[in-house]
């Protein structure tokens, strides 16, 4: 079906949000909540069109509006910036020192203003962190609490027995809010410390034990496997391909 | 005064939570006690507890019938002298008779006195009445004849007639009710889901939970018609824990509606099966939001999701839901049995029917109240709720809680309907009625409401968890006297932000109590801004009290209720307030029978 | 009023495995477990996430999240203080304000000897008797600052003759 964005016609499968729909058609539209592995979660707000519809015009989040009939969208109009400023001003004074959002501060030419800060927080809340553990599988960290006592933790905040310690969660974290440590042959998140392993082959750190064991157990590998990291995996497999080429020969 | 004699006698006493707060249930173990049949009385007796009558402020109520007597502020005390004269011999008892304070003429009825008369009751028809915990005494007075009725009827007419009567969400938002069952009727997804939302969490409002404790078939019924007529086969009841009561009558109403065949399998001998399941809610106001309500069914914590699919589509478990208010739901059986038009002809064009309101704040009469949709608020404050307390100024009315707005002097004349409010920069909500007078901050009151948000926004979407706490923290420095130039326009603008890109209608409403305070206060935030004062003597840190020696008559009243002793002078003398010891919080001004305690 | 968890464990085990083992009774367990034990003790959230196959750490988020909770056990005596908007503009303020000037405990808090706890509670729906407070399940209508110092003396707590513990 087809829809109008900013003016021009595009190409829409039913059901899919605005956002993807702007995403294959390469118009950009800010997000921060947003990852493709998940689809749209709508807390950031970022990502608000002004949407018009049989003459009425209205203003929804393009990450979870599914498209089903003929719409037309604006991405970028005065209301759109002053909203999305507003935003990356709110989250600005959350978490000032966050690099990203120091960018997004200057990049929307957000003014100052008399509203206090936060040095020690860095987390936006935008849940990418707890979906990321939820699908991996190990659930080890949530949202708790609500309102503006809202936060991410592990249950009591102490160590989960949950947590592998794999590091999904630091590494899609936009704003570098979660502290993983590596000292040594330790690893420390999320108030647990985890010893790492060394790559047979390479002898690189790579993972942590926990981490081994429920990638292990999720595959059905037995414990004789060998503990490899990714590049030593990828080329061990490579030289069992050629073996067996070889011995076809 | 001598009555009537009658053979039977019912006594009907309140047992509404205002009315056992003080002391009601006491006065209906001694009624029980002291009319067991071999106490050698004449009169056949029948002792009830009932719903809350909504006039709390009179409470305990117990009303006699058929003689028509209503008994206020009735102690435990009392009962041997009521039984002895009234019961007995149908002797008015006349201390215990409602006194009007203007005219100090005593009434004998209810059914005379203004807080009543004014009143139309449709959702509250029945409470105070009847028995909630007897299922005959909702059958003798025409309960489930709506639902014989709609057996009979086709499910398109059933919604057609719900349309037709032009009733809308009692809830809130005021959608047409009607629409929504249409819209669930068509889908072809199955099983449906019917949800009555009794998760009443305004504060300050508290008719659903009068309905749910006083009259809760009515609520059973109007589900199970709804059931019939977009075809669901499965309804929950959710209800706030708190409510013990509420969740104890809906229970047995449950089991009695099973027992007598108008919930389970082959339901009035047709092939329809429903059944209705009591959820109680964890505690949290943001689940009176649907998509919020629906996750906390499923076990999930209450985050609401963007509602560009209604849950009439996508619902409960994915699946067609529709969710009704408990007052809406009370609404429904009528409309079924009396038709459409004759309750589309009570109310506005555009709002029809009645509204309940819990009056309360500083209005004497205080209570819940149903009256058509158009009444002013002039007539509901006045004329009904009798006006203000101790003859103080009238400020503002609050309406629809923390979603809604104050309502200056100036408007008093408003109908209120949804339009209406909604033009004002209020909204109908839930039916709060909130009276304030010139002891009420109104910067204080935006602030209480943004703080009530802050903790119960479910901090799901950035607009309103990050929002909600700026608004708060200017607040917050405004009332301690912090407040600095500009902090208007920017709580105007985070305002406007919050409205635009909040998730759900909790973020989007909540900067209405900021907003309208703003609109129609503005000088009372400016003295708090520009002259460090407050007005109205709330904000500890801005106020100082005075007693006013040309007014003091040295009654000694607030020097005996003051908690830290910080008045002191002679009987008869001007009395002086001690600024070092003072606290603030206002026994004395809020006390003092000549006003001669003020406000610097 | 803190109860000795390792004596009701059977019970804890009865109360949640009472229903299916499914998300949607989560709630329905954690209430009645919080009425036999006044709190959510962590032993029970366990058994809640053992039974129902849900994570624990998302059972500790419901726990967090709906207010009906506590995850700390509360006092013999548990003030809630309605800070509905009725109540708040007849002054319950003042009321909490006057509870930790004569108790020393803050909402969420509970007394050193475990006698009182103090929370706020935004509406007990009994808005016409404003402002009011209740003690366990007892409901005191239209208390004032003077009052409310009576209502702790009858359930045994100390209070100077100056509002002052």
């Amino acid at each position: 079906m087809q829809i109008i964005i900013d003016g021009k016609k595009i190409d829409a499968v039913y059901g899919d949000t605005i956002l993807e729909t702007c995403r294959k058609a390469d118009i950009y539209i800010p997000t921060l909540c947003y990852h493709e592995a998940f689809g749209g979660q709508g807390r950031c707000r970022l990502c608000m069109v002004e949407l018009e519809k049989e003459g009425q015009k209205k203003m929804v989040a393009a990450c979870t509006y599914p498209i089903t009939e003929k719409i037309e969208v604006r991405t970028s109009t005065p209301l759109i910036k002053k909203t999305r400023r507003n935003i990356i001003m709110l989250l600005y004074k959350r978490a000032p020192n966050s690099l990203l959002l120091q960018k997004l501060f200057r990049e929307y030419e957000c003014q100052d203003n008399s509203l206090k800060e936060d040095p020690a927080e860095r987390c936006i809340l935008c849940n990418l962190c707890v979906q990321a553990c939820q699908e991996i599988g190990s659930n080890a960290i949530s949202l708790i609490m609500r309102g503006t006592d809202k936060r991410v933790a592990s249950p009591y905040d102490e160590a989960s027995e949950a947590c592998t310690g794999c590091g999904a969660c630091a590494l899609i974290c936009p704003t570098a809010a979660i502290e993983m440590v590596e000292e040594g042959n330790k690893r420390s998140i999320w108030n647990k410390t985890f010893e790492l392993l060394a790559c047979e082959r390479c002898g690189k750190l790579y993972t942590t034990k926990e981490q081994w064991e429920f990638t292990a157990k999720k595959n059905n590998a037995c414990a004789s496997d060998r503990q490899l990291c990714e590049s030593c995996r990828k080329k061990a497999v490579a030289e069992k391909i050629k073996a067996y080429q070889a011995a076809e020969h | 005064m001598k009555m009537e004699n009658h053979k039977f006698r019912k006594i009907l006493v309140c047992c509404g939570t205002g009315c056992l707060a003080n002391g009601s249930m006491d006065v209906f173990q001694a009624l029980k006690e002291n009319l067991d049949p071999d106490s050698g009385i004449e009169v056949e007796t029948y002792v009830k507890a009932t719903g809350c009558n909504g006039w709390c402020e009179q409470g305990p109520l117990v009303k006699i019938m058929p003689d028509d007597i209503t008994y206020c502020h009735v102690k435990a005390s009392d009962v041997k002298e009521v039984i002895e004269k009234t019961i007995k011999n149908g002797e008015l008892i006349k201390r215990l008779l409602y006194r009007d304070p203007q005219s100090k003429k005593r009434f004998k009825s209810h059914h005379e006195i203004d807080f009543y008369k004014k009143q139309h009751k449709i959702a509250l028809r029945h409470i105070g009445e009847i028995d909630p915990a007897s299922i005959s005494d909702y059958l003798s007075c025409g309960g489930y004849q709506a639902l014989q009725k709609a057996v009979g009827m086709q499910a398109a007419e059933i919604v057609s007639q719900i349309i037709d009567s032009g009733l809308r969400g009692r809830g809130g938002a005021g959608f047409p009710t009607g629409l929504k069952w249409q819209s669930c009727a068509r889908q072809e997804n199955s099983p449906k889901y019917v949800i009555c939302n009794g998760d009443e969490g305004d504060p300050g409002a508290f008719m659903d939970r009068s309905i749910m404790e006083g009259d809760p078939h009515t609520v059973i019924e109007g589900m199970i018609i709804c059931a019939l007529a977009i075809g669901a086969e499965k309804g929950f009841i959710y209800v706030r824990d708190e409510y013990a009561l509420a969740i104890q009558n809906l229970k047995q109403a449950l089991a009695d509606a099973r027992s007598f065949g108008y919930l389970g399998d082959d339901i009035m001998g047709r092939d329809f099966f429903f059944d209705i399941e009591i959820v109680r809610g964890g505690g949290a106001f943001v689940c009176g939001e649907e998509t919020a309500l629906i996750a906390s069914i499923e076990g999930n914590i209450g985050e609401p999701r963007d509602k560009y699919v209604f849950p009439t589509e996508k619902g409960l478990w994915g699946k067609p839901t529709v969710i009704n208010n408990v007052e809406t739901w009370a609404n429904i059986p009528v409309i079924i049995l009396e038709g459409a038009e004759n309750f589309a002809s009570i109310g506005t064009d555009h709002s029809k029917g009645t509204k309940v309101f819990s009056l309360v704040g500083k209005v004497m009469n205080t209570g819940l109240v149903e009256v058509p949709m158009g009444t002013t608020l002039r007539e509901i404050i006045y004329d009904i709720g009798g006006g203000i307390l101790k003859g103080r100024q009238f400020k503002a009315v609050q309406t629809g809680g923390p979603s809604g707005g104050c309502i200056p002097a100036e408007l008093l004349d408003l109908p209120v309907d949804f339009e209406s409010l909604a033009a004002a920069g209020s909204m109908m909500g839930s039916g709060g009625l909130i009276v304030m007078d010139d002891r009420t901050c109104m910067v204080e009151v935006a602030r209480y409401y943004l703080n009530f948000l802050a903790g119960e926004s479910c901090g799901k979407c950035v607009p309103c968890r990050e929002g909600i706490r700026r608004m708060l923290e200017i607040l917050t420095r405004i009332c301690e006297g912090q407040g600095k130039e500009g902090d208007l326009e920017l709580l105007e603008e985070l305002g406007e932000t919050l409205q635009i890109a909040s998730l759900c209608a909790l973020g989007k409403t909540a900067p209405n109590p900021v907003l309208s305070t703003i609109r129609y206060f503005r000088d009372e935030y400016l003295a708090h801004i520009r002259e460090h004062r407050c007005p109205a003597g709330v904000c500890r840190k801005l106020t100082e009290f005075y007693i006013d020696p040309e007014l003091c008559n040295g009654c000694g009243l607030c020097k005996k209720n003051c908690p830290v002793n910080a008045i002191s002078g002679e009987k008869k003398e001007p009395h002086v307030i001690s600024q070092e010891l003072c606290i603030r919080c206002g026994d004395c001004i809020n006390n003092c029978p000549f006003l001669a305690v003020k406000v610097k | 009023m803190a109860v000795d968890i390792n004596q009701i464990q059977e019970k804890i085990h009865v109360i949640i495995y009472a229903y299916p083992g499914e998300k949607r009774y989560i709630l329905a367990m954690m209430q009645d477990l919080q009425k036999i034990c006044n709190y959510l003790p962590r032993e029970g959230l366990e058994l809640i996430a053992e039974h129902t196959g849900v994570a624990f750490s998302e059972i500790y988020s419901l726990a967090t999240f709906y207010k009906a909770f506590s995850l700390v056990p509360r006092g013999k005596y548990n003030i809630k203080v309605c800070d509905g908007t009725a109540c708040h503009i007849k002054g319950s303020a003042v009321i909490i304000d006057q509870v930790f000037n004569s108790l020393g405990i803050k909402p969420g808090e509970t007394t050193e000897d475990g006698l009182f706890s103090l929370e706020t509670v935004n509406c007990l729906g009994a808005c016409a008797i404003a402002p009011v407070l209740m003690v366990n399940e007892k409901i005191y209508p239209k208390v004032s600052s003077s009052g409310l110092l009576d209502i702790i003396k009858a359930y045994g707590g100390h209070v100077h003759e100056d509002g002052k513990s």
